[in-house]
Protein backbone atom coordinates (compact mmCIF):
# COMPACT_ATOMS: atom_id res chain seq x y z
CA UNK A 1 0.00 0.00 0.00
CA UNK A 2 2.52 2.26 0.88
CA UNK A 3 5.05 1.54 -2.76
CA UNK A 4 1.46 2.51 -4.10
CA UNK A 5 0.72 5.38 -2.38
CA UNK A 6 4.46 6.77 -2.52
CA UNK A 7 4.21 6.25 -6.27
CA UNK A 8 1.08 8.37 -6.72
CA UNK A 9 2.60 11.13 -4.98
CA UNK A 10 5.38 11.10 -7.14
CA UNK A 11 3.22 11.08 -10.11
CA UNK A 12 0.99 13.77 -8.49
CA UNK A 13 4.05 15.99 -8.54
CA UNK A 14 5.08 15.42 -12.13
CA UNK A 15 1.30 15.69 -12.95
CA UNK A 16 1.17 18.92 -11.53
CA UNK A 17 4.71 20.34 -12.15
CA UNK A 18 6.23 18.61 -15.41
CA UNK A 19 2.88 17.81 -17.51
CA UNK A 20 0.11 20.10 -16.61
CA UNK A 21 2.17 23.03 -17.40
CA UNK A 22 3.41 21.58 -21.10
CA UNK A 23 -0.29 20.55 -21.94
CA UNK A 24 -1.41 24.33 -21.34
CA UNK A 25 1.20 25.42 -23.55
CA UNK A 26 0.37 22.85 -25.86
CA UNK A 27 3.19 20.99 -26.39
CA UNK A 28 3.93 17.56 -26.46
CA UNK A 29 4.39 15.22 -22.92
CA UNK A 30 5.95 12.26 -24.07
CA UNK A 31 5.66 10.04 -20.62
CA UNK A 32 7.56 6.92 -20.07
CA UNK A 33 5.32 4.81 -17.68
CA UNK A 34 1.76 6.53 -16.75
CA UNK A 35 -0.88 5.67 -14.10
CA UNK A 36 -1.50 2.26 -15.97
CA UNK A 37 1.28 0.88 -14.88
CA UNK A 38 0.29 2.06 -11.09
CA UNK A 39 -2.87 -0.11 -12.28
CA UNK A 40 -1.03 -3.45 -13.00
CA UNK A 41 1.87 -2.88 -10.55
CA UNK A 42 -0.01 -2.42 -7.75
CA UNK A 43 -3.31 -5.04 -8.74
CA UNK A 44 0.00 -7.50 -8.92
CA UNK A 45 0.59 -6.75 -5.41
CA UNK A 46 -2.50 -7.31 -3.82
CA UNK A 47 -4.12 -3.87 -3.49
CA UNK A 48 -7.88 -3.29 -4.85
CA UNK A 49 -8.03 -2.65 -8.27
CA UNK A 50 -11.10 -0.10 -7.59
CA UNK A 51 -9.19 1.31 -5.30
CA UNK A 52 -6.26 2.28 -7.16
CA UNK A 53 -8.23 3.54 -10.16
CA UNK A 54 -10.31 5.54 -8.14
CA UNK A 55 -6.96 7.07 -6.54
CA UNK A 56 -5.40 8.03 -10.25
CA UNK A 57 -9.18 9.93 -10.82
CA UNK A 58 -7.02 13.06 -10.36
CA UNK A 59 -4.52 11.74 -13.50
CA UNK A 60 -5.13 13.17 -17.23
CA UNK A 61 -6.63 11.06 -19.52
CA UNK A 62 -3.19 10.41 -22.31
CA UNK A 63 -4.80 11.22 -26.04
CA UNK A 64 -2.97 7.89 -26.62
CA UNK A 65 -1.63 5.38 -24.66
CA UNK A 66 0.71 2.51 -25.87
CA UNK A 67 1.57 -0.70 -24.05
CA UNK A 68 4.85 -2.43 -25.48
CA UNK A 69 3.92 -6.29 -25.03
CA UNK A 70 6.78 -8.82 -24.74
CA UNK A 71 6.94 -12.21 -23.09
CA UNK A 72 8.12 -12.65 -19.69
CA UNK A 73 11.43 -14.61 -21.37
CA UNK A 74 12.49 -12.04 -23.54
CA UNK A 75 12.35 -9.01 -21.25
CA UNK A 76 14.51 -11.38 -18.66
CA UNK A 77 16.70 -12.34 -21.55
CA UNK A 78 17.06 -8.26 -22.08
CA UNK A 79 17.40 -7.32 -18.47
CA UNK A 80 19.70 -10.50 -17.93
CA UNK A 81 22.30 -9.50 -21.12
CA UNK A 82 22.62 -5.76 -19.56
CA UNK A 83 23.30 -5.87 -15.95
CA UNK A 84 24.02 -8.40 -13.44
CA UNK A 85 21.51 -8.02 -11.02
CA UNK A 86 17.33 -7.82 -11.14
CA UNK A 87 16.10 -4.90 -9.06
CA UNK A 88 14.15 -6.13 -5.94
CA UNK A 89 11.06 -4.71 -6.10
CA UNK A 90 10.98 -5.08 -10.07
CA UNK A 91 11.13 -8.34 -9.63
CA UNK A 92 8.71 -8.55 -6.72
CA UNK A 93 10.99 -10.17 -4.23
CA UNK A 94 8.85 -8.16 -1.78
CA UNK A 95 6.37 -10.42 -2.01
CA UNK A 96 8.13 -13.25 -0.59
CA UNK A 97 7.33 -15.84 -3.28
CA UNK A 98 10.54 -17.15 -4.07
CA UNK A 99 14.17 -16.04 -2.86
CA UNK A 100 15.50 -16.60 -6.47
CA UNK A 101 15.48 -13.77 -8.10
CA UNK A 102 14.95 -14.60 -11.59
CA UNK A 103 12.00 -17.13 -10.41
CA UNK A 104 10.43 -14.48 -8.34
CA UNK A 105 10.92 -11.72 -11.77
CA UNK A 106 8.87 -14.68 -13.84
CA UNK A 107 6.14 -15.28 -10.65
CA UNK A 108 5.64 -11.30 -10.20
CA UNK A 109 5.91 -9.65 -13.40
CA UNK A 110 3.72 -12.69 -15.20
CA UNK A 111 0.93 -11.31 -12.84
CA UNK A 112 2.11 -7.71 -14.07
CA UNK A 113 1.64 -9.02 -17.80
CA UNK A 114 -2.04 -10.33 -17.00
CA UNK A 115 -3.45 -6.88 -15.20
CA UNK A 116 -1.95 -5.26 -18.55
CA UNK A 117 -4.20 -7.79 -20.60
CA UNK A 118 -7.11 -6.59 -19.14
CA UNK A 119 -6.15 -2.94 -18.73
CA UNK A 120 -5.79 -2.41 -22.76
CA UNK A 121 -9.31 -2.85 -23.01
CA UNK A 122 -10.48 -1.10 -20.03
CA UNK A 123 -8.47 2.14 -21.50
CA UNK A 124 -8.43 1.47 -24.90
CA UNK A 125 -4.56 1.27 -25.24
CA UNK A 126 -2.17 0.91 -28.80
CA UNK A 127 -0.52 -2.40 -28.39
CA UNK A 128 2.57 -2.64 -29.95
CA UNK A 129 4.39 -6.28 -30.00
CA UNK A 130 8.13 -5.61 -28.39
CA UNK A 131 9.80 -7.89 -28.73
CA UNK A 132 10.51 -7.15 -32.41
CA UNK A 133 13.13 -5.01 -33.64
CA UNK A 134 13.12 -1.44 -32.78
CA UNK A 135 12.95 -0.06 -36.36
CA UNK A 136 9.63 -2.34 -36.38
CA UNK A 137 8.19 -1.27 -33.15
CA UNK A 138 9.10 2.52 -33.90
CA UNK A 139 7.48 2.07 -37.20
CA UNK A 140 4.26 1.41 -35.78
CA UNK A 141 4.95 3.89 -32.97
CA UNK A 142 5.02 6.81 -35.15
CA UNK A 143 2.11 5.47 -37.30
CA UNK A 144 0.06 5.48 -34.29
CA UNK A 145 1.43 8.88 -33.15
CA UNK A 146 1.06 10.58 -36.15
CA UNK A 147 -3.26 9.19 -36.52
CA UNK A 148 -3.41 10.76 -33.35
CA UNK A 149 -2.16 13.78 -34.12
CA UNK A 150 -3.55 13.89 -37.60
CA UNK A 151 -1.38 14.10 -39.60
CA UNK A 152 2.18 13.58 -40.21
CA UNK A 153 4.53 15.61 -37.89
CA UNK A 154 7.36 17.74 -38.88
CA UNK A 155 10.45 16.26 -39.74
CA UNK A 156 9.44 12.71 -39.76
CA UNK A 157 11.25 10.91 -42.94
CA UNK B 1 -9.63 9.25 -15.45
CA UNK B 2 -11.72 6.57 -13.65
CA UNK B 3 -15.27 5.59 -15.15
CA UNK B 4 -17.00 4.50 -12.27
CA UNK B 5 -20.59 5.63 -13.40
CA UNK B 6 -21.05 2.16 -14.73
CA UNK B 7 -21.46 1.18 -11.10
CA UNK B 8 -23.18 4.22 -9.03
CA UNK B 9 -24.24 2.46 -5.80
CA UNK B 10 -20.73 0.97 -5.43
CA UNK B 11 -19.27 3.32 -2.80
CA UNK B 12 -16.20 1.95 -1.47
CA UNK B 13 -15.24 5.47 0.50
CA UNK B 14 -14.92 6.19 4.18
CA UNK B 15 -18.67 6.86 5.44
CA UNK B 16 -20.23 6.47 8.65
CA UNK B 17 -22.05 3.43 9.14
CA UNK B 18 -19.36 0.96 9.04
CA UNK B 19 -18.85 -1.84 11.75
CA UNK B 20 -15.73 -0.57 14.09
CA UNK B 21 -12.79 -2.79 13.45
CA UNK B 22 -13.78 -3.26 9.57
CA UNK B 23 -12.41 -1.88 6.82
CA UNK B 24 -14.54 1.60 5.67
CA UNK B 25 -14.27 0.55 1.48
CA UNK B 26 -11.86 -2.15 -0.49
CA UNK B 27 -9.69 -1.80 2.52
CA UNK B 28 -6.20 -3.82 1.79
CA UNK B 29 -6.84 -6.99 0.17
CA UNK B 30 -3.83 -9.16 1.42
CA UNK B 31 -5.04 -8.01 5.04
CA UNK B 32 -8.06 -9.36 6.02
CA UNK B 33 -8.59 -7.73 9.58
CA UNK B 34 -12.57 -9.25 10.96
CA UNK B 35 -12.63 -10.20 14.11
CA UNK B 36 -9.48 -9.08 15.60
CA UNK B 37 -9.45 -9.00 19.47
CA UNK B 38 -7.84 -5.37 19.69
CA UNK B 39 -9.82 -2.07 19.39
CA UNK B 40 -9.26 1.01 18.05
CA UNK B 41 -9.40 4.42 20.22
CA UNK B 42 -9.16 7.77 18.08
CA UNK B 43 -8.89 11.13 19.30
CA UNK B 44 -9.46 14.05 17.19
CA UNK B 45 -9.25 18.01 17.69
CA UNK B 46 -7.18 20.74 16.28
CA UNK B 47 -4.07 21.53 17.25
CA UNK B 48 -2.86 22.74 20.71
CA UNK B 49 -6.60 21.31 21.66
CA UNK B 50 -4.78 18.85 24.35
CA UNK B 51 -4.97 15.55 22.58
CA UNK B 52 -1.59 14.29 23.43
CA UNK B 53 -2.03 15.32 27.39
CA UNK B 54 -5.22 13.24 27.24
CA UNK B 55 -3.47 10.72 25.03
CA UNK B 56 -0.48 10.06 27.66
CA UNK B 57 -3.18 9.69 30.53
CA UNK B 58 -5.32 7.54 28.92
CA UNK B 59 -2.47 5.44 28.27
CA UNK B 60 -1.27 5.18 31.49
CA UNK B 61 -4.97 4.46 33.02
CA UNK B 62 -5.58 1.49 30.69
CA UNK B 63 -2.28 -0.23 31.13
CA UNK B 64 -2.59 0.05 35.49
CA UNK B 65 -5.56 -2.16 34.20
CA UNK B 66 -3.61 -4.46 32.77
CA UNK B 67 -4.18 -3.69 28.61
CA UNK B 68 -1.93 -3.42 26.40
CA UNK B 69 -2.00 -0.12 24.92
CA UNK B 70 0.71 1.23 21.52
CA UNK B 71 0.06 5.07 20.34
CA UNK B 72 -0.07 5.92 16.84
CA UNK B 73 -0.06 9.33 16.15
CA UNK B 74 -0.36 11.29 12.61
CA UNK B 75 3.27 11.55 10.40
CA UNK B 76 4.89 9.42 12.71
CA UNK B 77 5.67 6.74 10.48
CA UNK B 78 9.19 5.50 10.30
CA UNK B 79 9.17 5.38 6.89
CA UNK B 80 7.29 8.53 6.15
CA UNK B 81 8.50 11.61 8.93
CA UNK B 82 11.85 12.22 7.09
CA UNK B 83 10.09 12.57 3.62
CA UNK B 84 7.27 14.34 5.08
CA UNK B 85 9.57 16.82 6.99
CA UNK B 86 11.55 17.74 4.09
CA UNK B 87 8.49 18.06 1.93
CA UNK B 88 7.37 20.68 4.28
CA UNK B 89 10.17 22.42 4.35
CA UNK B 90 10.80 22.98 0.75
CA UNK B 91 8.29 24.86 -1.08
CA UNK B 92 7.07 22.19 -3.58
CA UNK B 93 4.30 20.58 -1.95
CA UNK B 94 0.96 20.97 -3.43
CA UNK B 95 -2.38 20.50 -2.31
CA UNK B 96 -2.06 17.21 -3.95
CA UNK B 97 1.03 15.51 -2.50
CA UNK B 98 0.27 17.08 0.47
CA UNK B 99 -2.84 14.69 0.58
CA UNK B 100 -1.00 11.75 -0.69
CA UNK B 101 2.21 11.85 1.77
CA UNK B 102 -0.17 12.14 5.41
CA UNK B 103 -2.11 8.41 3.42
CA UNK B 104 1.36 7.05 2.73
CA UNK B 105 1.84 7.69 6.24
CA UNK B 106 -1.16 6.28 7.72
CA UNK B 107 -0.68 3.82 5.16
CA UNK B 108 2.52 2.84 6.89
CA UNK B 109 1.09 2.62 10.33
CA UNK B 110 -1.74 1.18 9.77
CA UNK B 111 -0.07 -2.14 8.10
CA UNK B 112 2.80 -1.82 10.85
CA UNK B 113 1.71 -0.83 14.14
CA UNK B 114 -1.79 -1.16 14.26
CA UNK B 115 -3.40 -4.24 12.54
CA UNK B 116 -1.00 -6.25 14.11
CA UNK B 117 -1.80 -4.30 17.43
CA UNK B 118 -5.60 -5.25 16.60
CA UNK B 119 -4.56 -8.65 16.00
CA UNK B 120 -2.44 -8.85 19.27
CA UNK B 121 -5.17 -7.64 21.24
CA UNK B 122 -3.89 -4.25 21.74
CA UNK B 123 -5.69 -0.84 22.58
CA UNK B 124 -4.56 1.72 19.80
CA UNK B 125 -5.10 5.04 21.08
CA UNK B 126 -4.81 6.88 17.82
CA UNK B 127 -3.62 10.29 17.63
CA UNK B 128 -5.65 11.92 14.99
CA UNK B 129 -6.73 9.61 12.36
CA UNK B 130 -8.37 9.80 8.95
CA UNK B 131 -10.37 12.74 9.67
CA UNK B 132 -7.87 14.77 10.27
CA UNK B 133 -6.49 14.10 6.89
CA UNK B 134 -10.07 14.76 4.94
CA UNK B 135 -10.38 17.68 7.12
CA UNK B 136 -7.54 19.16 5.77
CA UNK B 137 -7.94 18.30 2.60
CA UNK B 138 -11.60 19.32 2.40
CA UNK B 139 -10.12 22.86 3.67
CA UNK B 140 -7.62 22.92 0.23
CA UNK B 141 -10.63 22.23 -1.85
CA UNK B 142 -9.23 18.78 -2.60
CA UNK B 143 -12.51 16.59 -3.73
CA UNK B 144 -14.53 15.16 -0.99
CA UNK B 145 -15.88 11.93 -2.41
CA UNK B 146 -11.91 11.24 -3.67
CA UNK B 147 -10.58 11.75 -0.47
CA UNK B 148 -13.22 9.64 1.18
CA UNK B 149 -12.60 6.81 -1.52
CA UNK B 150 -8.68 7.41 -0.62
CA UNK B 151 -8.93 6.32 2.62
CA UNK B 152 -11.61 3.10 2.01
CA UNK B 153 -8.20 1.44 3.16
CA UNK B 154 -8.69 2.71 6.62
CA UNK B 155 -10.27 0.22 9.43
CA UNK B 156 -13.61 2.32 11.05
CA UNK B 157 -12.21 2.92 14.99
CA UNK B 158 -14.32 1.37 17.60
CA UNK B 159 -14.73 4.64 19.59
CA UNK B 160 -13.87 8.69 18.08
CA UNK B 161 -13.08 11.30 20.46
CA UNK B 162 -13.35 14.70 18.81
CA UNK B 163 -12.04 17.58 21.61
CA UNK B 164 -13.44 20.60 20.41
CA UNK B 165 -11.99 24.11 20.79
CA UNK B 166 -12.88 27.61 19.36
CA UNK B 167 -10.59 29.34 17.15
CA UNK B 168 -10.23 31.98 19.66
CA UNK B 169 -9.11 29.64 22.31
CA UNK B 170 -7.43 27.78 20.33
CA UNK B 171 -5.14 30.51 19.19
CA UNK B 172 -4.81 31.73 22.62
CA UNK B 173 -3.21 28.54 23.38
CA UNK B 174 -1.06 27.95 20.43
CA UNK B 175 0.61 31.28 21.44
CA UNK B 176 1.25 30.63 25.04
CA UNK B 177 2.64 27.01 23.75
CA UNK B 178 5.44 29.23 22.02
CA UNK B 179 3.15 30.40 18.84
CA UNK B 180 1.74 29.84 15.55
CA UNK B 181 3.46 27.54 13.02
CA UNK B 182 3.09 27.70 8.64
CA UNK B 183 1.77 24.58 8.10
CA UNK B 184 -0.95 24.67 11.34
CA UNK B 185 -2.18 28.40 10.05
CA UNK B 186 -2.16 27.36 6.63
CA UNK B 187 0.25 29.66 5.27
CA UNK B 188 0.28 27.70 2.16
CA UNK B 189 -3.00 28.63 1.20
CA UNK B 190 -1.81 31.61 0.64
CA UNK B 191 -4.90 34.00 1.42
CA UNK B 192 -2.50 36.53 2.94
CA UNK B 193 0.58 37.61 5.02
CA UNK B 194 -0.99 37.86 8.93
CA UNK B 195 -0.14 34.37 10.33
CA UNK B 196 -2.40 35.78 13.54
CA UNK B 197 -5.56 35.85 10.50
CA UNK B 198 -4.59 32.89 8.89
CA UNK B 199 -4.17 31.30 11.66
CA UNK B 200 -7.87 31.87 12.62
CA UNK B 201 -9.28 31.72 9.45
CA UNK B 202 -7.73 27.89 8.56
CA UNK B 203 -8.06 26.95 11.77
CA UNK B 204 -12.27 28.23 11.74
CA UNK B 205 -12.52 26.35 8.33
CA UNK B 206 -11.25 23.23 9.85
CA UNK B 207 -13.29 23.29 12.78
CA UNK B 208 -16.49 23.50 9.93
CA UNK B 209 -14.98 20.01 8.15
CA UNK B 210 -14.72 18.38 11.55
CA UNK B 211 -18.41 19.56 12.74
CA UNK B 212 -19.47 18.39 9.23
CA UNK B 213 -18.11 14.84 9.95
CA UNK B 214 -19.21 14.25 13.59
CA UNK B 215 -22.82 13.06 13.11
CA UNK B 216 -21.76 10.46 9.85
CA UNK B 217 -18.90 9.11 11.87
CA UNK B 218 -20.20 9.13 15.10
CA UNK B 219 -17.88 11.66 16.85
CA UNK B 220 -18.05 11.62 20.92
CA UNK B 221 -17.73 15.40 21.09
CA UNK B 222 -15.70 17.03 24.28
CA UNK B 223 -15.42 20.40 25.54
CA UNK B 224 -12.04 21.17 24.87
CA UNK B 225 -12.67 24.21 26.98
CA UNK B 226 -12.79 22.00 30.12
CA UNK B 227 -9.57 21.32 32.37
CA UNK B 228 -7.42 18.51 31.89
CA UNK B 229 -8.88 16.52 34.65
CA UNK B 230 -12.51 16.74 33.75
CA UNK B 231 -11.82 16.08 30.51
CA UNK B 232 -9.79 12.85 30.86
CA UNK B 233 -12.46 11.68 33.75
CA UNK B 234 -14.86 11.79 31.06
CA UNK B 235 -12.76 9.72 28.54
CA UNK B 236 -11.80 7.29 31.20
CA UNK B 237 -15.68 7.15 31.51
CA UNK B 238 -16.61 6.71 28.31
CA UNK B 239 -13.84 4.03 27.84
CA UNK B 240 -14.41 2.40 30.53
CA UNK B 241 -18.00 1.25 29.52
CA UNK B 242 -16.93 0.63 26.03
CA UNK B 243 -14.69 -2.11 27.36
CA UNK B 244 -16.96 -3.63 29.71
CA UNK B 245 -18.60 -4.54 27.00
CA UNK B 246 -16.52 -7.17 25.66
CA UNK B 247 -12.93 -6.27 24.28
CA UNK B 248 -9.37 -7.23 24.47
CA UNK B 249 -7.98 -9.30 27.09
CA UNK B 250 -5.71 -8.19 30.03
CA UNK B 251 -3.83 -9.32 32.27
CA UNK B 252 -5.11 -9.33 35.78
CA UNK B 253 -3.29 -6.53 37.66
CA UNK B 254 -3.40 -8.02 41.01
CA UNK B 255 -1.99 -11.45 39.37
CA UNK B 256 -4.66 -13.33 40.60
Amino acid sequence: MTFSLLHATDFADRLLYKIIPPLKAGMIVLADRYAFTAFARDAARGVDRHWVRDLYSFAVRPDLAVYFRVPIDVSLDRLLARRVKLKFYEAGMDMGWSTNVTESFRLFQSKVLQEYDAIVPEYGLGVIDASGSITDQQRVYRRLVSERLDGPPAGTP
Amino acid sequence: MTDTSEDPEADHGAHGGVTPGHYYGHGLPYLPVHNYPGRIIAIEGTDGVGRSTQIRLLREWLEVQGYGVIETGWTRSPLMQPTIDLAKASNTLNKLTFVLLYACDFADRLEKEIIPALKAGFVVLADRYIYTAIARAGVRGVDSEWIRRLYGFAIAPHLVFYLKLDAEALARRVLEAGGMEYWESGMDMKAGDDIFDNFRNYQRQLLKEYAAMADEFGFRVLDGRKPVNFIQEDLRRQIGEFLQGGGPARIDPSGA
